[in-house]
């Protein structure tokens, strides 16, 4: 196998394991996490009635059965609607999601019989750029969705989506500022193997810009308490008020894997990416025998970690979005730019100068 | 005489702690993540661990394998008590036919061999009955009761919300409880 074909391969392996990560395995689950997350948090049961032959696996096939019921409704084009930008809207919602994936490395670097399996899509030295300006173009399936659907709730929607994704995108680039001094890089997969001191695990520097990321990146994917622009309250759904079916569906899953890209950067960036604390990757294979058997296991036991970890942050966006109330329109924008923009500037402000007073030593 | 008038400052009553919003938000959390530590562990003694019901935080019943026990001083459909031979109590006075204010119910009186009393014809309109008891009340011979029955009272065809005197007859053990209620101090009439 010459080198070219073994690259391919890796490539179509690594794109595959991904893709079917979020939408086969995050996606539905996120579903299902979602309803029983809350109610076990509010004191409720939850979704637990659909079944095959009486076994309902706690609920879990809701999600099989929202879909099949999704597939089979009508999908619904209003009349004086734009049908093209219509049916295009969702999927410029759902693929900028699954894009962003495509430089967050997921297990690190290995040899596997003479040939280096780096486990990312794209290893970009602008990986971090790269994940704001596929962030931003998910902006547009929002505002054209409210747009093309020619409906008041929806315009409305459309409208706020844009202020408020736009507002929180300039805002979210600078957070993260004060973790690139300190990394000194922009790729995320040199901040992630950078992370493999415990030590050097960004949150513990960098905590104030985990906080100020999160709360940006929630409102960037338009998650209570960050919701005005599909408040249920207020414009029936927003800016998809007009839709059914699977283009519904697929907004709902932009949504999720949204949700689990923000966890995986947060994962990448502040929690150490796939290392365990205290091992690192070239530990684990010399445990496990060294070859190719221990790179194979500790590939695995890094994607696992990674997944994990991704869990768990997931778990914390489900925790903040069940106990929050929404914020008012005026309020959202108002904490965007008049808190999280002043204190992410000072933010880099007192990191540069750690770092120049050697308070804060670079990696 | 000008009333000396006193200016009152309303504030939103919040302290710059809470101000600051980010030490609620952790409180918050704290709340929601303490009710999911609690019910998990209830959820998990009793599914995996196989504690047994009691266990559980959650209050909600899993509805159709687990129904509430309907206690005695609940109002369900009016049935006809009948006696250890399987026949009604009822003699057919038509006191609970006047007692009944939306008139519910209507009774064709009859005479046995032997001279009782007895009703040939016992219709009850289930599409007009309030629930409202009355007709237990009044009822001096224990004949008809409320009982704990509340399925199928709705219907979409009226004409089977009209129930006659062979479905309404329940024997004394089927209503026991609402008997021994009605006999017992904590049924009081002056209560309705």
């Amino acid at each position: 196998m010459n080198s070219m074909t073994g690259d391919l391969l890796e490539t179509v392996v690594k794109i595959a394991f991904v893709i079917g990560l979020n939408l086969g395995f995050f996606a539905p689950m996120l579903g299902w996490v979602e309803r029983k997350q809350s109610a076990v948090m509010q004191d409720r049961i939850g979704a637990n009635r659909a079944g095959v032959f009486g076994f309902t696996f706690i609920g879990l096939l809701h999600s099989a059965a929202d879909a099949i019921k999704l597939i089979f409704k009508e999908d619904f084009i209003p009349r004086g609607a734009d049908r093209m930008m219509h049916t295009l809207a969702p999927v410029i919602a759902v693929v900028p999601a699954l894009a962003a994936f495509a430089v967050i490395p997921f297990g690190g670097k290995f040899e596997l019989a003479g040939h280096n399996v780096n486990l990312v899509i794209a290893d970009l030295d602008v990986g971090l750029l790269f994940v704001f300006a596929i962030a931003s173009i998910a902006t547009y399936g929002a505002v054209i969705a409210g747009w093309a659907s020619n409906n008041n709730w929806s315009m409305l929607g459309g409208l706020r989506s844009a202020a408020q994704m736009f507002s929180y995108e300039v805002t979210m680039g600078l957070t993260i500022i004060g973790l690139v001094m300190y990394y000194q890089s922009l790729s995320l997969v040199v901040i992630a193997e950078k992370q493999v001191d415990f030590w050097h695990w960004g949150i513990i520097y960098q905590w104030p810009a985990f906080i100020l990321f999160l709360t940006c990146a929630i409102a960037e994917n338009k998650r209570i308490p960050f919701d005005v622009p599909e408040a249920e309250s207020e414009l029936v759904a927003g800016y998809f008020t007009e839709y059914s079916g699977m283009k519904f569906i697929m907004f709902w899953t932009a949504e999720f894997i949204e949700v689990v890209t923000i966890s995986a950067l947060c994962v990448t960036m502040f929690f150490g990416a796939y290392h365990l604390p205290f091992i690192s990757p070239d530990m684990l294979v010399s445990i496990f025998g060294g070859g190719d058997f221990g790179a194979i296991v500790a590939m695995l036991i890094g994607i696992g970690v990674f997944v994990a970890k991704i869990c768990a942050l997931i778990f914390l966006q489900m925790a903040i979005r069940w106990t929050l109330p929404r914020f008012r329109y005026d309020q959202v924008m108002a904490l965007g730019w008049k808190i999280i923009l002043p204190a992410s500037l000072i933010w880099i402000f007192l990191t540069g100068l750690a770092i120049l007073l050697g308070l804060m030593p670079t990696v | 005489m000008a009333i000396k008038i006193k200016k009152i400052e309303k504030g939103d009553g919040l302290t710059l702690w809470e101000k600051s919003y980010l030490p609620e938000i952790i409180r918050g959390l704290g709340i929601t993540l303490s009710h999911f530590a609690t019910n998990m562990k209830s959820l998990v003694d009793e599914f995996a661990l196989g504690k047994g019901r009691d266990s559980r935080t959650i209050m909600t019943l899993y509805y159709p394998e687990e129904q509430p026990v309907i206690p005695p001083a609940y109002r369900g459909r009016p049935v006809l008590v009948s006696d250890k031979n399987g026949v009604e109590k009822c003699v057919a006075c038509g006191l609970c036919e006047a007692a009944c204010p939306p008139a519910c119910i209507h009774i064709l009186g009859g005479e046995r061999d032997n001279g009782d009393r007895f009703p040939r014809s016992y219709v009850l309109d289930g599409s007009r009955c309030i629930f409202c008891g009355l007709c237990e009340e009044a009822c001096p011979k224990e004949a008809i009761v409320m009982s704990d029955e509340w399925r199928n009272l709705c219907q979409y065809d009226r004409t089977k919300m009209i129930y006659e005197k062979e479905t309404l007859l329940r024997s004394e053990a089927q209503v026991q409880k609402r008997l021994d209620f009605i006999r017992s101090n904590s049924f009081s009439r002056d209560r309705y």
